[in-house]
């Protein structure tokens, strides 16, 4: 039925029954083509809130050393899906940084994917549960809608 | 084209600041000026309108027509200009217009809620300032055309600072300096270590505990920023550091003031509290204006406090890096801990300090370094306490043994909240300061007799005139100027650095980084408490 999915996840319980439900298509139809997409939150760089104190160096050095610890997060949630997936050594997996509801838009135009699949709306646990990893952002449908390619794939 | 369109709002920024100096010129407004208490402003309102619209629309019009560079120009005032005239505009419409309103409405409302929005919250326009630049970035927020200029917010607060050097003496800087060491060293070191305890008791990752034992310890979101690569801390662990030591500064930069005026903390008292027990050094300087935003008394000594944090910074990202470096075999060099964290802008605070000291901003004319200056400036008003001292003083018929010339003297002094001329007369110098000064003679006069047992003054009213007529003494001419400037700076880095704080950064507050970051926030803002209040004593200031 589809060409090309593209699996948006950054490894939380809802991301992953998007995993689960993509790969299981890719081992049933092996034309399928994936690329999972794991998106940097650009975000990052409000974290440093109001400080005023370091200089523009420090700065660069803390947004740095973001970058690459998000992307080891990010390396480890790929390992972990190809582990789990056979399917996922034929996968194209892809990192960008951006605002999510573009980036996630502007990679499936780019790709020409015919559907993006997400996980489902996950309730915010409280703020004194278990860290995970990331920012916590959630993705807005009215920002998100209008910027659609193609069909958004929701999987419950 | 395009580029034109880009830079419309800051022409009609410009263009509306000019059309609003051109109103005031006129005088149409002085009747709501009036109203508001901002007539004493009025010439500075028009200045300030018409200097600043004008430059907009220059530089405005440039952009439009040049092509974007690289040159010092172009990077400090033409890129930047949007967000610098945003930041004024709101600065200007807080000061002149939403403070007094809030002020206005908080009396209005007093009888109905038994208290005052005003005084309990401390809106005043160091508060009101941060809070319009967090509903704007989390509403709207920040407009493309001034998203340059609101990144020179940090930049700005740090000249403030620099311009503050000027205003201490050796033997203030002396005294505060022993206090702050003693105080933050302890508390600094004390909060660390606590961190630091607390994450081997609930067995939390080492490298969670060095970032958030920096940010509790030393400078809230600066310190773990500079700490975050050095202990190689997670991303939750950063988010989470990050959001709780927001949203604790935050409740903090309200909570504060209230307290220490409820506790009846003097400038001193509050500048060592709030600068030793808030997190974040924007919010220190914010709670210590919102203390008391008439003189600069609690700000001084906030701000020594701050200074010799922000000098712990480097021994504790030392420290930190060498227990980090001894679990994961990971070495860092003297020059990245120590040399690239210094706070180069210091050196500036330093010299202004050293000009001062050394009198190149006091005359010989300015006799001992000191001159009235009885014109209309905020600084050189009383606080509210004392107005409303007065005034009660006023209608409980106090002041009935007073000469008719000394009662006229008081009388003015309520109506205007500070010793100076006829409003009337403003234009005309020479006759407004003689009417002012005259007005002080009278008033010392008052202190006189209450000291010659001639008449019976309460000590309240006692120490508001005597306030009054302390405020008019003035250093020198450049130092009132330039800190005419650092008021207005703090007012804008502090907008700026409002628009800084996002409902995203602050909702990543949870997880172990909370229940630890409570409990030694609470617990450093408490001792210190009781240890200021204990130890620190009155420093005279200038």
């Amino acid at each position: 039925m589809f060409k090309h999915i593209l699996l948006c996840t950054h490894g939380t319980a809802g991301a992953q029954k998007a995993e689960a439900f993509v790969f299981r298509q890719s081992a049933a139809d092996s034309a399928l083509q994936v690329s999972v997409l794991t998106v940097l939150d650009e975000d990052w760089r409000l974290m440093t809130g109001d400080d005023w104190l370091n200089s523009s160096k420090t700065h660069t050095a803390f947004l740095d050393h973001v970058e690459e610890q998000v992307s080891e997060e990010i390396g480890e949630e790929w390992q972990r899906i190809r582990d789990t997936y056979p399917a996922a050594s034929e996968a194209v997996f892809l990192q960008r940084t951006g605002s999510i509801a573009e980036t996630i838009t502007r990679v499936a135009n780019k790709l020409h994917c015919d559907v993006i699949a997400i996980g489902p709306y996950q309730k915010s646990k409280g703020i004194f549960s278990h860290a995970e990893k990331g920012l916590r952002a959630r993705m807005k449908n009215e920002i998100l809608h209008p910027l659609l390619p193609c069909p958004l794939l929701i999987i419950p | 084209m395009s580029r034109v369109k880009d830079h419309v709002p800051v022409l009609l920024m410009g263009g509306l600041l000019i059309v609003y100096g051109l109103i005031v010129q006129t005088g149409i407004l002085l009747p709501m000026m009036k109203y508001l208490q901002t007539h004493k402003s009025m010439d500075l309102q028009m200045t300030l309108t018409l200097i600043v619209g004008g430059i907009a629309i220059a530089g405005a019009l440039v952009n439009s027509v040049k092509e974007p560079g690289n040159s010092i120009i172009d990077r400090f005032f033409l890129q930047p200009l949007g967000g610098i005239v945003l930041i004024l505009v709101m600065a200007m419409a807080i000061r002149w217009y939403l403070e007094p309103l809030v002020e206005i409405m908080s009396e209005a409302l007093q009888p109905l809620l038994g208290f005052g929005i005003y005084k309990v919250l401390n809106l005043n326009y160091v508060v009101l300032g941060i809070l319009a630049g967090v509903l704007l970035t989390n509403t709207w927020g920040i407009p493309k055309f001034a998203e340059a200029g609101v990144k020179c917010a940090r930049f700005v607060l740090k000249m403030g600072v620099i311009m503050l050097g000027a205003r201490y003496s050796f033997a203030e800087l002396a005294k505060l300096g022993v206090y702050s060491v003693w105080l933050v060293g302890f508390f600094v070191l004390g909060t660390v270590f606590l961190v630091l305890w607390l994450g081997n008791l609930f067995k939390q990752p080492k490298s969670m505990t060095g970032v958030l034992s920096a940010g509790m310890g030393v400078c809230g979101v600066s310190a773990t920023v500079a700490v975050a690569p050095v202990v190689k801390a997670k991303s939750a662990e950063m988010a989470y550091t990050i959001g709780t030591i927001l949203s604790f500064g935050i409740i903090c930069m309200f909570v504060f003031p209230t307290i220490g005026h409820m506790a009846g903390m003097n400038p001193v008292q509050f500048g060592a509290w709030a600068g030793t027990g808030i997190l974040n050094s924007a919010q220190v300087a914010a709670a210590a204006l919102a203390f008391n935003a008439v003189d600069i008394k609690t700000l001084k000594v906030a701000e020594i406090f701050n200074i010799t944090r922000v000098l712990f910074l480097p021994i504790i990202v030392l420290v930190l890096a060498t227990w980090f470096g001894k679990e994961s075999g990971h070495k860092l060099s003297f020059k990245s801990v120590v040399i690239d964290k210094f706070p180069i802008f210091i050196l500036g605070f330093l010299l202004l300090f050293g000009m001062s000291s050394a009198g190149m901003f006091s005359p010989p004319s300015h006799y001992k370094g000191k001159y009235i200056d009885v014109s209309y400036n905020d600084r050189t008003q009383v606080t509210n306490e004392e107005w409303v001292t007065l005034s009660k003083a006023m209608a409980a018929g106090e002041f009935s043994a007073l000469t008719p010339e000394q009662l006229a003297a008081v009388k003015n002094l309520i109506e205007q909240r500070q010793i100076a001329g006829n409003y009337a007369e403003r234009n005309d110098k020479k006759a407004f300061d003689k009417v002012g000064r005259a007005r002080m003679t009278e008033l010392e006069g008052v202190l006189a007799a209450a000291k010659a047992k001639e008449l019976t003054l309460s000590s309240d009213v006692k120490g508001a005139i005597k306030h009054a007529i302390k405020q008019v003494h003035k250093k020198s001419k450049t130092i009132v100027t330039l800190t005419d400037f650092m008021i207005w700076f703090f007012a804008f880095g502090l907008i700026g650095l409002g628009m800084q704080i996002t409902k995203k950064a602050i909702t990543q507050a949870g997880g172990w980084p909370i229940v630890m970051g409570v409990i030694a926030g609470i617990t450093k803002a408490a001792l210190s408490f009781f240890v200021v209040l204990w130890l620190v004593k009155d420093v005279v200031l200038n």
